[in-house]
């Protein structure tokens, strides 16, 4: 390979590592947070100046070196004391001399390129931050299925008793799916309810999924009316450590599998189940796989 | 009998059609350029950044660098690189994160061994296998955003 | 004295009807089947589990080995779940792009069927038609996206290839060239009088019991049930194309037969229209976070994949790997009618009936 052909390859690579590198910056700041506005990423957190700095250097400082990899994990060591080094303009200052004297010409490009980028991140996650709070301004819109989840709870208040429901809400994300959770002592008598009445007719059973959420379990049933086309979400929470859910298999044969499933992998007890075994797992397995704190016995296989 | 009769009316015609099967192993079958063949490593444009260990969704790759035997240069070369071809899905992922377009998909796909321990390959190996590489490669739509 | 006394029969695990590694014990009185007992998970790859430690673009190729005959729906319900959760806005090349493939795919799947459902039942020379037109498709995949079964094409907001030049008219002279031959299917086939006499009344259910079996795809449409979600939720781009709901009444194998065969016309139509309405230009891939973190919350989304209805929970905690993924595979929930059609049946109709419900079983274990 020429000499030329090995510059720019290596000026890519470092363009493309230095990208990577303001990535994981991101990512590294956001880590530790778990709360839902994680999800507004870490562009939002970071300080525009703060940013800027250490993306240039981490572009200028690739190019110095053939080897930018090596670079990426001194880069962390310094992320930590970034603070630090932008009050130390020198340190930047030195790799930069030797970058011109090394690729004289895409330095400076590669150094502004990173820099507009890095302008361009900060000014969206103003603009991020600004619609963020315009949002929390504005009281949210109820969802247009609002008035459908309302009338679902009714009914199942006048027939099934007023603690049968622990609580209602529209889920949003979910195209607003109405969510109803339900008391597991009450769940046999809801889902004859949600079936067998006039106005739901939930006949059609589309999905049952478990879920360990490590405080507790949950039981979601998908069901949908074939002739309106209105679906609902059904939850049936229950304790982690002696997890029991009234089947539905009674009420929906859909049920049977998938409830047998969940027994398998979860560990979910469905009392009134007509053949409650394992299904995937071989009979014998020892502990419920998609549990969030299940080792393999044998970690190899 | 009339639907039989009318089976066998297709089946006749089709008698005098061309044939449509390969001819395949006798004669080698091309695949199209995008095609996801065994992988094409180049040991000198690596810069051992790993991202291909961290991305690939198997964990079949796995690699080691050694400190630049060049005083002058800071950073690592690839001391090792080794690809499992048992757990390979040959997904694509590795090719499309590599920056400096190291490991590359070849239009090659031809596996099959007696051993399973045949299917390790290792770096020399994947050196070596350097026919009918893939133009278009590192071709991340995340990072180029719909570009052609 | 003839001893009458009850069998214990296993088919399978290593059965070649059952298109994978199931089992089915069935008791047998003589010829008749007096109880049926499906076993099944030697195809478990724990696909859900592994997905919790994976991110969201590393599953996507988990998906393709779910049901590998239709790989393309698969992919676009996961991508589906995690752009309803983000919330994205897909380009519309790509949107068009997702629904060739899918309908291209929904073809494919429907011609394995429909030439490993004769093959079981003892026509060998069909299976070789229907393969013939496969790989005209899986050529086209090839060509897309580099792999003939396990495609991997769809991404987070987007598609991973723009189609290749000259790539929209392949596809065109494809659908003319196979809607020609589904003539020629019908004509081998369709009237065939010991196939007939094979499949006609046997299996059969009521809309009822398809209902509540939860069953979905051409097994509850052959009861009368108009219901595809391309029609009654439509995703992706399908509100915009004309195209019927195939049913039938017989809730028989026959009437399952007739409706696959027919919804290939359909999925021709809606190419016909797409491959009219592509966009000349466009982006592939939208506004997409260089890593994919869907926002806390829950979705659950379903599509018509070619065996029914194929959904995706997703339950996010707003990391870029999800907290728990579970799919609902259609030849999953299907399969469960299997041991309430057998009763009664005599030995040779499990064939004929096991195929008629059309399953895959990497996806009935995933
Ligand atoms: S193709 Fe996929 S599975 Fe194979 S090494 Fe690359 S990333 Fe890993
Ligand atoms: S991604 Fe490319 S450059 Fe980085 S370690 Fe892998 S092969 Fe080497």
């Amino acid at each position: 390979m020429s000499e030329e052909n090995k510059k720019r390859e290596s000026e890519q690579a470092s363009n493309r590592e230095a990208e990577r590198e303001a990535n994981e910056q991101d990512k590294q700041q956001e880590e530790p947070k778990e709360d839902s506005s994680a999800q507004t990423d870490g562009e939002v957190h970071v300080e525009p100046s703060g940013k800027a700095t250490p993306n240039k250097d981490a572009a200028e400082r690739a190019l110095e070196n053939q080897n930018p990899a090596a670079e990426a994990k001194a880069e962390k060591h310094e992320e930590a004391d970034k603070a630090a080094k932008a009050e130390k303009p020198d340190n930047a200052e030195k790799p930069e001399k030797k970058a011109s004297e090394q690729a004289a010409d895409g330095d400076d490009e590669a150094a502004a390129k990173k820099k507009a980028a890095a302008e361009a991140r900060a000014a969206r996650a103003a603009e991020r931050a600004k619609k963020k709070a315009e949002e929390e301004e504005k009281p949210k819109e109820p969802s247009p299925k609002q008035p459908v989840l309302d009338r679902l709870v009714d009914i199942l208040k006048e027939h099934a008793g007023a603690d049968a429901i622990e609580e209602a809400y529209v889920n949003e994300a979910s195209r607003h799916l109405p969510t109803v959770i339900v008391k597991a002592d009450f769940w046999t008598e809801v889902a004859t309810i949600l079936r067998d009445h006039a106005e739901l007719k939930l006949h059609y059973l589309r999905n049952v999924t478990g879920v360990d959420r490590e405080t507790h379990m949950e039981v979601i049933y998908q069901l949908i009316n074939l002739e309106t086309k209105q679906d609902y979400a059904v939850k049936v929470k229950t304790d982690r450590d002696q997890p029991a859910v009234p089947s539905a298999t009674p009420v929906w044969s859909t049920a049977n599998w998938p409830e047998r499933e969940i027994y398998d992998l979860l560990g979910v007890d469905f009392p009134g189940h007509p053949d409650l075994r394992r299904i995937m797992m071989a009979d014998d397995w020892e502990g419920y796989p998609l549990r969030k704190d299940y080792s393999p016995a044998d970690p190899e296989v | 009998m009339k639907g039989i009769a009318k089976g066998l009316g297709v089946t006749l015609k089709t008698m005098t059609q061309k044939k449509v099967t390969y001819k395949y192993p006798d004669v080698p079958l091309e695949m199209p350029n995008r095609f996801r063949g065994v992988q094409h490593f180049e040991p000198d444009k690596c810069i051992v950044c790993n991202q291909c260990v961290r991305i690939c969704p198997t964990e079949c790759i796995t690699l080691t660098g050694k400190p630049n035997p060049d005083p002058e240069k800071k950073g690592k070369v690839i001391d090792t690189y080794d690809i499992n071809f048992e757990i390979c899905i040959l997904c694509d992922l590795c090719t499309e994160v590599c920056p400096t377009e190291a490991i590359v998909m070849t239009n090659n796909f031809e596996l099959a061994t007696y051993s399973r321990d045949d299917l390790f390959k290792n770096m020399e190996w994947l050196d070596d296998n350097n026919t009918n590489v893939r133009l278009e490669n590192s071709t991340n739509p995340q990072a180029k955003k719909g570009a052609k | 004295m003839i001893r009458t006394e009850e069998m214990l029969l296993n088919v399978g695990p290593q059965h070649p009807s059952t298109h994978g590694v199931f089992r089915v014990v069935v008791k047998l009185d003589g010829e008749q089947i007096i109880h049926a007992d499906p076993v099944m998970g030697y195809l478990h790859r724990g696909t859900e589990k592994l997905a919790e430690n994976l991110n969201y673009t590393q599953i996507i190729p988990y998906t393709d080995r779910m049901d590998y005959v239709s790989a393309m729906t698969n992919n676009y319900v996961l991508v589906h779940a995690v752009e309803t959760l983000l919330e994205l806005e897909i380009p519309e090349r790509a949107e068009y792009l997702r629904l060739i493939v899918m309908e291209l795919q929904r073809v494919a799947s429907h011609l394995v069927w429909w030439g490993t459902y004769l093959l079981d039942i003892g026509a060998m020379s069909p299976f070789l038609y229907a393969f013939r037109e496969r790989e005209m498709i899986i050529d086209l995949f090839n060509e897309l996206c580099g792999a003939r079964l396990t495609y991997f094409y769809m991404r987070v907001g987007g598609v991973k290839w723009d189609a290749p030049e000259g790539w929209i008219d392949k596809v065109k002279a494809f659908v003319a060239h196979m809607k020609e031959k589904l003539g020629e299917y019908h004509n081998l086939v369709s009237g065939n009088e010991i196939f007939l006499a094979r499949i006609k009344g046997v299996g059969r259910y009521d809309a009822q019991t398809a209902i509540d079996y939860g069953l979905s795809g051409a097994n509850l449409r052959c009861t009368g049930v108009d219901w595809d979600l391309r029609k009654s939720q439509p995703y992706s781009l399908y509100d915009r194309f004309d195209f019927d709901v195939i049913t039938r009444t017989e809730g028989d194998c026959l009437a399952r037969y007739e409706i696959r065969l027919e919804e290939i016309r359909q999925s021709l139509r809606i190419l016909d229209q797409a491959l009219e309405q592509f966009p000349e230009e466009g982006e592939i891939m939208g506004k997409v976070p260089r890593v994919i973190r869907p926002p806390k919350g829950e979705a659950y989304v379903a599509i018509e994949s070619p065996r029914g209805e194929i959904g995706c929970h997703l339950v996010s905690e707003g990391k870029a790997e999800p907290y728990r993924l579970k799919f609902r595979r259609p030849s999953f929930v299907n399969l469960q009618i299997l041991p309430k059609l057998l009763v009664g049946e005599s030995m040779t109709n499990l064939i004929t009936i096991l195929g008629g419900i059309d399953i895959v079983v990497g996806e009935v274990d995933a």
